[in-house]
């Protein structure tokens, strides 16, 4: 549904894009991980049709998005990271407003109006103005705005920064809804546990370029890394050392006085045939957890460096 | 379409803010009311001069005054009175007060100082002048009378002090001499060396012209004035747009660059023609007699096109609200002040009407003039109306075509 082909994008000579490509399939949900500054926005701008590229084409469902952009805008919904909404006009104006320039009218306008509202929970409050609102309830009408024409492709550009655990649930939720209901999202964030529990296959992007692209289980595998273990108990540093680094299929992260975390090699004998050798011998175990691998492992094995904000 | 969209949504704004759009048209509204406070509304007021004379005096040059107060019709009311005068026009029942002392007539026919002593009411501000030049002038006539006729005076005066009728020969002797000495200078003072010439056309044109009031020569000005404000309002919103994201987010529907800037267009005349619409239903109740209505609506449309292409185009210049906000401001203000916005065309100085003409004020305010103050037609206002719209259709294509530019390679590009 979605096709980038080698996109680069340059602003006074400082390269904000560079030869950025992927695909996203109809009904997914692909995210664009990265830290602020990344081009995460510059991609999603070009993507959209308000930013020209440098070089490189988009094509959403087939047509070119610069050579047919009204037929390519009328596909798309747009959901920016800016609040877009006119403060002296009330909710239900904005959107009439907004749908009208998706050629809506009448009572389908209507209905689409109260379903959005009705969609991000701001029925009862369609007759205020935006400016009454709270930043959760903005960024809720900027989704709505996106979601009025039923459009078939989806782009939001972290459209949960600034907000409250709830209304960022809501969100999720919706973005959740409409993928299940067919429409293709992109969705751009640089939290990594929303592109965790949400997205099906993500792209991570640093300075310009894709660093590696896949589902989640394939960047973890490409990331060289299985599960975590962490064990806690009553041991001192010396005895865990002495028996925990000689195991085969784990390599030892960091050992302590009472705790110690180790990483399972992924292609080692697997959880099962080691558990029994961690437990064994004199070292007092108390507590065992087992964690997947985080996309912050990933982002650091790619990079060096944590993700930033 | 997109553009009427923009259109709709730009009113719904207006509407949904009474308070933001009743306060663009405060400026213009306060202004004209402080006028109409000040001169008494929208009706000329017929004005009546009230002088006290306290004439102690009861002589010729009592008589002369009379006479002269006679002349000048119901614009003058003299009032005798006695030594009460002072306090009546401390209560302000009078303009100004007259004294002519006991003697001062004789005095003046013997050709010794007179001294006249004129009190004014403190508490008006123009009336008291017009006595106070007026008595001078007056002064100065008999101070010349006494020079020229020193000799035939003093005759006179005997004759008026002798007994019993005057003898005719006597007075004829004094007519004569009278008849001798104007001969002599008959070059001098007939024609005078400055003459005061009415023409027909004048007289005409005055006769003809509508009894206006004070509202009506400073409201169309003022409403123009008004209505760059509100142009400036209307295109200071593009640059808002832009800068905050709204413009990029609106050209990711199915809008171009071309249909927003065409609704905007539409917008800001729009929203400048309701405006000046407004304003003219409003100096109407005020008083104000516009003329004949469609010359009226077509000078409205053209002046409101004309603002806003004015407007437009310095939008198109500047990079942020904060410079379209002092430039249009700037331009504004200068062109209100030499245009016949804030000053009447008359009252101009005629070497600042060249400039004065490259304003659009100066168009729109001279065909208001046109139509309420000479009673013109479609003769007298089509010049206005061929500039103004000429003017607003320029400034309008190059403001949106310079916008254009910029809005492709700032936001798009």
């Amino acid at each position: 549904m979605i096709r980038v082909e080698r996109l680069r994008k340059e602003f006074d000579g400082l390269v904000a894009v560079d030869g950025v490509s992927f695909t996203v399939e109809a009904g997914e949900i692909f995210g664009l991980l990265g830290p602020n500054g990344a081009g995460k926005t510059t991609t999603l701008n070009m993507i959209c049709g308000v930013l020209k590229p440098g070089d490189g084409r988009v094509l959403i469902d087939g047509e070119d998005v610069w050579a047919k952009p009204k037929e390519v805008k009328r596909k798309l919904g747009v959901v920016p990271q800016e609040i877009a909404v006119y403060d002296d006009l009330t909710a239900r104006d904005n959107l009439r407003f907004w749908g009208s320039l998706h050629g809506l009218r009448g009572a389908e306008l209507k209905a689409r109006i109260d379903e959005a509202l009705s969609r991000v929970g701001l029925a009862e409050r369609g007759d205020d103005k935006p400016k009454t609102f709270s930043g959760g309830m903005k960024r809720r009408l900027n989704l709505c705005m996106g979601l009025l024409h039923r459009p078939r492709v989806l782009l939001l550009d972290e459209p949960t920064v600034g907000i409250d655990p709830q209304a960022r649930l809501n969100v999720l939720e919706v973005v959740r809804e409409i993928a299940a209901a067919g429409t293709t999202v992109l969705y751009t964030t640089h939290y990594m546990d929303e592109a965790e529990e949400l997205c099906d296959r993500l792209a991570i992007i640093d300075h310009g370029k894709i660093l590696t692209l896949g589902t989640l289980d394939q960047l973890r595998r490409l990331a060289g890394e299985g599960e975590v273990l962490r064990l806690s108990g009553s041991f001192d540093q010396a005895a865990a050392s002495r028996h925990l680094a000689p195991i085969d299929g784990v390599k030892l992260l960091h050992v302590g006085d009472g705790d110690a975390v180790l990483a399972l090699d992924p292609a080692g004998p697997g959880l099962t045939a080691v558990l029994p050798r961690l437990l064994d011998g004199d070292l007092a175990v108390a507590d065992v957890s087992v964690q997947r691998p985080s996309l912050q492992n990933v982002f650091i094995r790619l990079t060096g460096r944590e993700l930033r904000d | 379409m997109p553009a009427f969209a923009i259109l709709r949504r730009d009113l719904m704004r207006l509407l949904r803010s009474p308070l933001r759009t009743l306060f663009l048209f405060a400026v213009p509204l306060a202004m004209a009311a402080m006028f109409g406070l000040a001169f008494g509304g929208g009706d000329d007021p017929e004005i009546t001069i009230r002088v006290l004379v306290y004439d102690e005096d009861q002589g010729l040059l009592g008589q002369l005054l009379q006479g002269a107060a006679g002349g000048a019709g119901e614009q003058l009311e003299l009032v005798a009175v006695g030594a009460e005068g002072l306090e009546m026009i401390e209560r302000g029942e009078a303009s100004a007060l007259l004294h002519l002392p006991a003697g001062c007539s004789d005095a003046f026919l013997r050709g010794e100082p007179v001294t006249l002593e004129l009190i004014k009411n403190p508490a008006q501000r123009f009336l008291p002048g017009v006595v106070e030049e007026g008595t001078a002038i007056g002064a100065l006539i008999l101070s010349q009378i006494s020079r020229l006729f020193r000799t035939e005076l003093e005759e006179l005066a005997a004759l008026i002090e002798g007994d019993g009728v005057p003898d005719s020969a006597a007075v004829a002797v004094l007519a004569q001499g009278i008849t001798d000495k104007l001969h002599g200078v008959e070059r001098f003072v007939f024609p005078p060396v400055v003459d005061l010439e009415v023409t027909t056309r004048e007289a005409t044109a005055a006769a003809a012209a509508p009894d206006v009031g004070v509202m009506a020569v400073v409201f169309p000005g003022l409403a123009f004035f008004g209505i760059l404000f509100l142009a400036q309002a209307a295109t200071r919103d593009i640059l808002h747009e832009r800068a905050s994201g709204l413009l990029r987010h609106l050209l990711t529907a199915p809008v171009s660059i071309g249909d927003y800037l065409l609704g905007k267009c539409l917008s800001v005349v729009v929203i400048t023609l309701l405006g000046f619409t407004l304003l003219v239903l409003v100096g109407a109740a005020a008083g104000v007699s516009w003329g004949p209505p469609p010359l009226v609506l077509a000078l409205v449309l053209l002046a409101s096109l004309a603002a806003s292409g004015l407007l437009l185009l310095l939008a198109s210049i500047v990079k942020s609200e904060a410079q379209q906000d002092a430039l249009g401001t700037l331009v504004i203000m200068a062109s209100s002040m030499i245009g016949g916005s804030m000053v009447p065309l008359s009252s101009l100085p005629a070497a600042l009407l060249p400039v004065s003409r490259l304003t659009l004020n100066y168009w729109a305010v001279d065909g208001f003039n046109d139509l309420i103050l000479r009673g013109g037609g479609v003769a007298e206002v089509a010049p206005n109306l061929l500039v103004l719209g000429i003017a607003g259709v320029a400034f309008l294509g190059a403001g949106a075509f310079f916008l254009h530019r910029r809005l492709v390679s700032g936001v798009v590009a």
